[in-house]
């Protein structure tokens, strides 16, 4: 058998409290590799069109990819997919951590749950073998606590929990899956969804290493690794973290400011990543951050993990909790014009000790406050919370609320664009939202093939589902061997573009199948280039894929995401972006007056599809695509599908 | 010639003793973007603007007054 993968994977049935473990053969695991692709395959044969994202029978899929747990970096990252309570759409979320290479560890590549337990449980995967354990207790713990309580039931320091909060038990349209208690597969909503299952969490502890195919190249690429930490200014991004993108973003207009109508913030200076490291970081008054204040994956040498505490005040964080991303800065910050550091540290602490979605839950209240603003919300709405831009307090507030269903939290608990239709009053018009999620923190007015990609991608918006713009002219040579040689002009929107779009989307897609992270393994600015996954992937596995075989996997991931959608009778008319990025233009800094040209923009929509092979009308994947991709099966089995695929 | 240099992030490192990457700095006459960047030592690939314009060539010259930021290429986060 191939080296990386267990070889197993466990089916869970939590109405009838059913375990069974799956030994799929090796072409399987060629054909999907793991994370995302590998657990659509299930959520695609194993539910029905229509099904109630929050009911048993959506299917639940957590997992690991053919180089997870090996000791190199970037590689521990799990990837949960299921449909999505926020957005109605598939949704996807990674996480990193150290559950993720403990789940290997325990011998299980993947977990496929559905049904719902009828009381709570926990499920306890440790060296191969499974179980589902009482959870009563644990229900109702923030993510800290449950997790010390594990540790102490289980005598054993060393189990990796993934969980979710008292904002998942709620069914937070936007609840994560919390692990270490601060690392979150934040998006879509995967927390709501396992705690409709009433699952509280899985917990993992084993002895089973993977093994590696080639260990002398294996060897060679680690080394590589770390001497070429400096050279690609890894090095410094690990120190900084995301948080040190804020002030650069400012400075050419592409800080999301005031709900997105601006792009730079005056006070961006405040929330900047150099001054969390210098004056926030665990450590700091002593000059001990790279001890105290950053955090890593499993094997990984980057450390880009913020870790933060405040010791007293209303802002008090326990470094459990972790750091804000530049993601969390931006939405709970400069979206909200909120910049108190402490405000914005505590808003991320509770989001990771109730299992919370950072990026939606800034930006939703960053949607109220707008709707504040044009006076289509009061203190009679909000119970005499004032959503007045750049309230700190109100912003924390309003994040406890929302995770404990209080109030006007009950509203905002279920995301911006269900929260509009429930409030009306022409509110809609503030939305920031692609297929009801809401965008991360960087601008389609700025990133314009990014804006495309935030329209296209079946969960809604994401940052990490393709190359950004500006990488294109920057690293020809990694470009290149993508087959990507004709850089555009800033701001270009045309077929070359596009292609950028689309064939990073599938070097992406293929990362978030191999479930590795995309600040190490990439297209252009990470530390290994797309030739070095390649030699990873070979090194692990024995198995001879080149670039080719890799991206086309990254298609069938995106062709299976965009399948389930077309299944549910959603196709073209959600490839949208907010109404007001082409018709309100940006006001201030670089991007001053910038707005999307609507003819343009759509033009270069269906440039897209064609590129894609999907149906120009209808946004849908082609059969003969489908086909291509060894996915006709999909349509075959899946009646909705095959009355709208041709 | 002199220039108001600004170091965008992680590059902040590269001036250790200024004011969260930002000084003035002088240059030889002729001096272009590379000749700079050897200067500080940045080794990285970074992205240069000079008085707001991005996207500025590693030969393009420099000139008295000029406005230099300094970034770094990471797009995600
Ligand atoms: S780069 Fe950061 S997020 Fe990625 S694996 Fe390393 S520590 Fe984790």
């Amino acid at each position: 058998m191939p080296k990386g993968y267990t070889g197993k994977i466990l089916h869970v049935n939590l109405t009838q409290g059913e375990l069974i473990i799956e030994e799929p053969e090796e072409q399987f695991y060629r054909t999907y590799m793991g994370g995302s692709a590998l657990g659509m395959h299930y959520v695609l044969k194993e539910t029905s069109a229509g099904v109630d994202a929050l009911s048993p029978e959506n299917v639940l899929a957590l997992c690991t990819g053919v180089v997870t747990g090996t000791p190199i970096s970037g590689q521990s990252r799990l990837t949960a997919v299921a449909k999505s309570p926020l957005t109605g759409c598939i949704g996807d979320s990674q996480g990193g951590g150290f559950f993720p290479a403990q789940m290997k560890f325990s011998g299980f590549d993947a977990v496929i749950i559905k049904g719902k337990s009828p009381k709570p449980v926990f499920l306890w995967l440790h060296n191969g073998e499974a179980e589902l354990r009482d959870a009563a207790h644990l229900w109702g713990l923030t993510t800290g606590d449950a997790e010390d309580k594990l540790k102490e039931e289980l005598d054993d320091k060393r189990i990796e929990v993934l969980q979710i909060g008292p904002a998942g038990e709620n069914l937070v349209n936007y609840a994560a899956l919390i692990s270490m208690s601060n690392r979150a597969n934040g998006r879509t909503g995967m927390g709501a969804v396992m705690g409709s299952k009433n699952l509280k969490a899985v917990v993992v502890r084993g002895k089973q290493k993977p093994e590696i195919a080639d260990p002398d190249t294996f060897k060679e690429l680690q080394k590589w690794g770390t001497a070429n930490l400096e050279a690609t200014g890894m090095d410094g991004f690990g120190k900084y973290g995301t948080p040190s993108v804020t002030t650069p973003q400012d400075k050419v207009g592409g800080l999301p400011t005031y709900n997105f109508n601006s792009g730079t913030f005056d006070q961006a200076a405040e929330i900047d990543g150099v001054k969390l490291y210098k004056e926030r970081l665990r450590g700091h008054e002593r000059d001990e951050q790279n001890r105290f204040g950053r955090d890593t994956c499993f094997s990984c040498t980057v450390k880009c993990k913020r870790v933060t505490q405040i010791d007293e005040g209303p802002y008090k964080t326990e470094a459990k909790y972790g750091g804000p991303e530049y993601e969390t800065i931006a939405t709970f910050g400069s979206y909200c014009g909120v910049s108190e550091m402490d405000a914005i540290i505590r808003a991320n602490a509770l989001c990771n000790m109730y299992g919370m979605d950072t990026i939606t839950c800034g930006a939703t209240i960053a949607w109220a406050m707008e709707c504040w603003a044009e006076g289509k919300l009061s203190a009679e709405d909000t119970g005499g919370i004032e959503l007045v831009y750049g309230n700190a307090e109100a912003m924390v507030q309003m994040t406890e609320m929302i995770a404990k269903c209080e109030g006007f939290g009950k509203i905002l608990a279920k995301g911006s664009r269900k929260a509009a239709e429930i409030i009306g009053r022409g509110t809609e018009e503030y939305l920031i939202t692609c297929k009801g999620q809401e965008a991360p923190a960087h601008m389609p007015q700025v990133k314009r093939s990014l804006g495309i990609v935030y329209a296209v991608n079946p969960f809604g918006a994401d940052h990490e589902s393709s190359e950004h713009d500006g990488s294109y002219k920057a690293f020809p040579e990694r470009m290149e061997y993508i087959g990507l040689t004709k850089p555009q002009e800033k701001l270009a929107l045309n077929k070359e573009m596009m292609r950028f779009a689309m064939v990073t989307q599938h070097l992406f897609s293929a990362i978030d199948s191999l479930s590795v992270c995309s600040f190490i393994y990439g297209p252009a600015w990470q530390l290994y280039g797309a030739d070095k996954l390649v030699e990873v992937v070979n090194a692990v596995t024995g198995w001879d894929v080149d670039i080719e075989e890799l991206l086309e996997v990254g298609e069938r991931r995106l062709n299976m995401l965009r399948a389930f959608n077309s299944r549910e009778g959603i196709g073209r008319e959600s490839d949208t972006l907010p109404k007001k990025m082409f018709k309100r233009p940006l006001e201030g800094g670089r991007s001053d007056g910038y707005a999307l040209d609507e003819e343009e923009w759509e033009r270069a929509l269906e440039d897209y599809y064609r590129l894609c092979e999907w149906d120009v009308e209808t946004g849908h994947p082609s059969l003969k695509k489908m086909e291509s991709l060894g996915l006709g099966w999909v349509v075959a089995e899946n009646e909705a599908l095959s009355q709208v695929v041709s | 010639m002199q220039i108001n240099l600004e170091l965008m992030g992680p590059l902040v490192d590269y001036l250790p003793d200024s004011e969260c990457g930002q000084t003035k700095m002088s240059l030889n006459d002729e001096s272009t973007i590379a000749d700079l960047l050897s200067l500080l030592k940045i080794k990285q690939r970074v992205a240069v603007a000079v008085n707001g314009e991005q996207e500025k060539e590693m030969k393009d010259l420099l000139k008295d007054g000029d406005n230099v930021m300094v970034f770094t290429n990471v797009s995600g986060g």
